[in-house]
């Protein structure tokens, strides 16, 4: 069996407050995720689905416990070496796409490569490549603002997939969607997250999508666990 | 909504303290530079006023000749006339302290002399001020040792208290004083202390008996001022003319507020330089205070949605906001008064140096703050603040809840906006030119009109000109293609800070341009215009002027010098022209060798208009007389002589910049047919060649000691003649400083506010892996990126309006023809001084950017 691509181990998230006790968010948390697995994360609001995320993507610390990303134990590496882990291992979806307007739809898919300081030239056919498969080529020069929302979120998915991230991680990826346009994302994201090979870990609220899933794990007062 | 507002306004100051304390500092910073330009502009006339107050305040008006003196004999007539209750003959001098036998010869320049204002006034009068030591301040006791004293002891003066101090004088001793190349030691006798009911009267006046002053000092058998008190029941105005007409076209008769009037027209044109200057600062001001309030609001997005969202109406939030704002504008006002006076304090110097050395008026004594300047300063504070704090509170009160609450926005409305403001711009820059091509000379303010219109439309044009440029940009990494690109993302809030600095780039680089030509221009002009190698006069000329006179022996004694070729000679003095006007009139000896390039002629031929002047009695009148007068070659100079009003014909006009007042040369020996004869007031020699300039100037001092002469050599006096331009023109120094601290602080408080409000974009960043040093990097490259765009506009703006000043106001206002130069090197220095101070001002706010955690993005963080 290949090694896990994220590990949590015994993990607990608290969040300090102003003159009481931590709130405790995650409690005991542990699960492997394989490489090229979907994994669905369910959960009322509140019960700590982002914060899983958070801790996975490397942008938080737990409290206790371990996060292993491919191999390595974020708790060990310093902010900067987590910073360039999660560039070159995570691709990250948001509910509400999170796309920058003042750049065209070129630019907001190969916004993580400038960041990765790689050259146009380099980037610039995986761009095209990309966008040809979600079916937006022909918008690549439009404003981010004249797209509707299932466009924007699949302009989302190309900026995650970039990069050839071994692991995507999408925080309600259709929360701001209507149910058609919710379906046909999700198949799109999980059709392309396959063709890369990518694991995809995604929250959802949705049983539909959830279904979707190879596992489905339920948050429920902190603890993470795996449903029938 | 008053209770929350009290119960949150603490722990948000906790929580934001840099921000808030940027806030109070740009306010407080905004009203400073106001305030600093209103008080220097406000008591520019402050010392004069007070010195007519200390010295004419109980007379109704005075009566001043057209021509530099009056005869003494005039008196009699005056008081002798029905309705004149009391009248006091003046004979007024300038003396220039002499501190001893070595420093007779000094060579310090003409900003180095000391001077005082000799008052010879007549002690048999009633005695009208506050000398101490006289029993009695009344026309019965004339006070026993003081007056007597007076009249008696040679020398006698009374000075004020604060002068004896600050030289160490007191009751009874003795200093040296100079007028012209005569010495005369006086005495302090008393204390005067005009100060007491005239505050900002000049420390510099001193009383002596006036026959003493004229034999030491001046003249015998002249006076320059009568002061009149009318009679109860008579009517000033009558008597005045009365006076005019009894005693003659040379003699005038003024009010305090005339003569107030004509020292403001002296000055007229350099207090509108200060104006426009404060009319900058007071654009630089509201910058400041529209920057740190949007700072300080825009942190608070989510709160004020969410008092929305509660139910909270619009105008509930807008009062939230303003009344945060207006607690904030009063404590920049509070700070920013002070600061504004210690500021004004610190270049009271500079504009002083002005007043005395090119207007020769009293220096600034004492900084007069009226309530009015209070007031204007806290509307100026708080309003500035409101102003402000109005645009982004309606704009938040517009938005609907969910706008407030979510993380990312759309493009706000200026975007849209920005076509449509340019297009303004644009259309108000050719009305600007409009007004200003049918305005031309009938109307002079027209050409400060266009200068405003520049100004407004480059800040209207800016949102455009920003957008347009930035979307050419295709980033193609996350460096400073990527950091301009972002400019354009809140255009609102960048296009703000770029038009600021683009507007004071303007000024800055218009002033430089415009000092630069006109240093270039004089330079070209002393090369031409001062021929002589050595040049003679005495330390009180500056001041004193016609008094300040040369002993006829001295030329002479120079012309028979074996190395001297030719000595040319100077009589100056003011005049009136029959329009009002006063003018310098100077007699030179026209025909000496070598001395052709003295009038270096603007129009005329040169041989024909020195043939005219030698031969003919004709006259060479300068720039700014002949614009000002509209007077050109072939037209009649008219001016008041005690014989009566002269008619002179005009052979040339001549560039001059010593003066904005104009002045009319002649040959020597029409001067003394038309004024009659007089004492010559400068010296010029031509040596022979070979002739050691240096040692002859160190030898003729040594041999004319202890003689008050100051001699410089023509390379000393073309140094001293550019230190008096360049200390007339530090007051752009002023500017420069307002450049850069629209830089510094304006830049810093635009990126702490797109910090804030790009938190969400600024995390997403961090989640998609860049590390906080390219953060921190890319908000670096925004700060130079405003800093760069407020440089190119202002540089166009500059251009545009330097060739305004140079061609219109300059013409306008002072007559002069300027050709333009460039000055590559301060500029480059400017520029670069500017970006330097954008990147400074760019690291805090960037380091402040880069610390946002990537977890920020988290829905679930509203």
């Amino acid at each position: 069996m290949p090694a896990p691509i994220l590990s949590l181990r015994n993990v607990d998230k608290s969040y300090p407050r102003e003159g009481g006790e931590p709130r405790r968010v995650l409690s005991d948390v542990s699960i492997d995720i394989e490489p090229g697995r979907r994994i669905a994360i369910v959960g009322r609001s509140g019960s700590g689905k982002s914060t899983l995320l958070h801790l996975a993507a490397g942008i938080d610390l737990p409290t206790a416990g371990s996060v292993w990303l491919a191999g390595r134990d974020l708790a060990n590496l310093s902010d900067r070496e987590r910073t360039l882990e999660r560039r070159g291992t995570v691709g990250l979806i948001f509910q509400f796409f999170h796309l920058l307007p003042h750049l065209d739809v070129r630019d907001n898919v190969a916004l993580p490569a400038m960041i990765a300081g790689e050259r146009p030239s380099s980037w610039e056919p995986r761009v095209v490549e990309l966008l040809t498969r979600v079916g937006l080529e022909s918008r690549a020069r439009d404003s981010v603002q004249k797209l509707s929302g299932g466009e924007m979120q699949r302009i989302a998915i190309c900026r995650a997939l970039l990069r050839r991230p071994k692991l995507l991680l999408a925080d309600e990826p259709t929360g701001n969607l209507d149910d058609e346009t919710s379906r046909a994302v999700m198949d799109l994201l999980v059709r392309l997250t396959e063709e890369e090979g990518s694991a995809l870990v995604y929250v959802t609220h949705s049983a539909e999508l959830a279904a979707k899933a190879d596992e489905v794990w339920r948050v429920v007062h902190g603890a993470l666990e795996r449903t029938p | 909504m008053n209770r929350y507002f009290l119960a949150t306004l603490a722990s948000h100051i906790r929580r934001s303290r840099s921000l808030y304390l940027l806030t109070v500092a740009g306010v407080a910073l905004g009203v400073a530079s106001v305030l600093c330009i209103q008080i220097l502009n406000l008591n520019a006339l402050s010392a004069f006023r007070g010195g007519v107050q200390a010295v004419s305040g109980e007379a109704d008006f005075s009566l001043v000749g057209r021509t530099p003196t009056l005869p003494d004999s005039i008196f009699a007539r005056v008081l002798g006339t029905p309705g004149v209750a009391g009248a006091w003959p003046l004979y007024r001098i300038d003396v220039a302290l002499e501190d001893g036998p070595a420093r007779a010869n000094s060579q310090r320049g003409l900003a180095g002399a000391i001077f005082l204002e000799i008052v010879g006034v007549d002690f048999f009068a009633p005695t009208r001020f506050p000398i101490e030591g006289a029993a009695e301040e009344t026309a019965a006791n004339r006070g026993p040792s003081a007056i007597a004293a007076a009249l008696s002891t040679p020398g006698w003066v009374a000075l004020s208290p604060a002068f004896a101090q600050e030289r160490g004088w007191a009751v009874g001793d003795s200093f040296v004083v100079s007028s012209g190349s005569r010495r005369a030691t006086l005495q302090v006798g008393a204390m005067v202390d005009f100060q007491r009911y005239a505050p900002t009267a000049s420390r510099k006046i001193a009383l002596m008996d006036i026959a003493q002053a004229q034999a030491l000092l001046g003249r015998r058998g002249e006076i320059h001022q009568i002061d009149v008190r009318v009679s109860d029941g008579q009517d000033i105005g009558e008597l005045t003319r009365r006076l005019e007409t009894r005693l003659g076209p040379q003699v005038q008769a003024l009010t305090p507020q005339q003569r107030e009037s004509q020292a403001a027209g002296l000055l007229s044109a350099f207090r509108l330089n200060l104006t426009a200057l404060s009319l900058i600062s007071l654009v630089v001001g509201l910058f400041l205070i529209y920057t740190s309030t949007q700072a300080s609001l825009v942190r608070r997005r989510g709160e004020f949605g969410l008092l929305r969202a509660l139910g909270a109406t619009r105008g509930q939030v807008l009062g939230l906001i303003l009344g945060e704002v207006t607690l904030l504008g009063a404590l920049g006002v509070a700070l920013g008064i002070p600061l504004g006076y210690f500021a004004a304090q610190a270049n009271v110097d500079i504009v002083s140096a002005t007043l005395s050395n090119l207007y020769l008026l009293d220096e600034i004594e004492r900084l007069e703050l009226p309530l009015s300047l209070y007031l204007s300063a806290a509307a100026i504070g708080i309003g500035g603040a409101l102003l402000g704090a109005i645009l982004p509170a309606l704009d938040l009160g517009r938005r609907d809840v969910r706008g407030l609450l979510v993380a990312f926005t759309l493009r706000e409305k200026i975007s849209s906006l920005a076509p449509r403001a340019a297009a303004v711009g644009l259309s108000l820059l050719t009305l600007g030119a409009l007004i200003y091509l049918a305005g031309g000379s009938r109307w002079k303010p027209s050409g400060f009109a266009l200068g405003l219109f520049v100004l407004i439309s480059l800040a209207l044009c800016t949102p455009a000109f920003v957008q347009t440029v930035c979307r050419r940009i295709s980033p193609r990494g996350f460096g400073l293609r990527y950091s301009l690109r972002s400019l354009e993302a809140r255009l609102q809030t960048t296009s703000f800070a770029i038009a600021a600095l683009g507007v004071a780039v303007s000024m800055l680089v218009a002033i430089t341009l415009l000092v630069g030509s006109f240093r270039e221009t004089v330079s070209t002009w002393v090369d031409v215009t001062l021929q002589a190698d050595v040049y003679i006069t005495t330390s009180s000329w500056a001041r004193a002027g016609r008094e300040a006179t040369i002993d006829s022996s001295l030329v002479e004694r120079c012309e028979r010098m074996p190395e001297v070729r030719a000595v040319d000679v100077l009589r100056q003095f003011f005049a009136q022209t029959q329009d009002g006007r006063r003018i310098r009139v100077a007699g030179v000896r026209i025909g000496i060798e070598g001395g052709e390039q003295r009038f270096p002629l603007l129009a005329g031929d040169p041989e024909e208009a020195l043939r005219r002047v030698e031969n003919d009695g004709a006259v060479i009148v300068t720039e700014p007389l002949a614009r000002k007068a509209g007077l050109w070659v072939g037209d009649t100079l008219k001016v008041h002589s005690t014989k009566g009003l002269i008619a002179m014909p005009i052979a040339g006009v001549s560039y001059d910049y010593s003066s904005e007042e104009g002045a009319a040369g002649m040959d020597l020996r029409f001067l003394e047919e038309r004024f009659g004869p007089g004492p010559i007031n400068n010296l010029a020699l031509y040596l022979t060649p070979g002739v050691d300039v240096e040692r002859f100037v160190d030898a003729l001092r040594a041999s004319l000691a202890p003689a008050p002469l100051e001699i410089r050599s023509n390379r000393l006096l073309r140094q001293e003649v550019f230190a008096i331009f360049d200390q007339t023109f530090a007051i752009t120094r002023i500017l420069q400083g307002m450049a850069l601290l629209i830089a510094a602080t304006g830049i810093a408080l635009t990126l702490l506010v797109l910090a804030r409000e790009r938190i969400a974009e600024l995390a997403l960043y961090r989640s998609l892996g860049a590390l906080r040093s390219q953060i921190f990097l890319t908000f670096v490259g925004e700060g130079l990126g405003i800093g760069l765009f407020g440089l190119l506009l202002g540089g166009v703006g500059g251009v545009a309006l330097a060739a305004l000043l140079i061609y219109g106001i300059n013409l306008a206002y002072f007559g002069w023809t300027i050709r333009p130069a460039w000055p590559g090197g301060a500029l480059l220095l400017q520029g670069a001084t500017i970006l330097a101070a954008a990147l400074l001002a760019s690291l805090y706010p960037a380091f402040r950017a880069s610390n946002v955690p990537a977890g920020e993005l988290s829905r679930e963080d509203v």
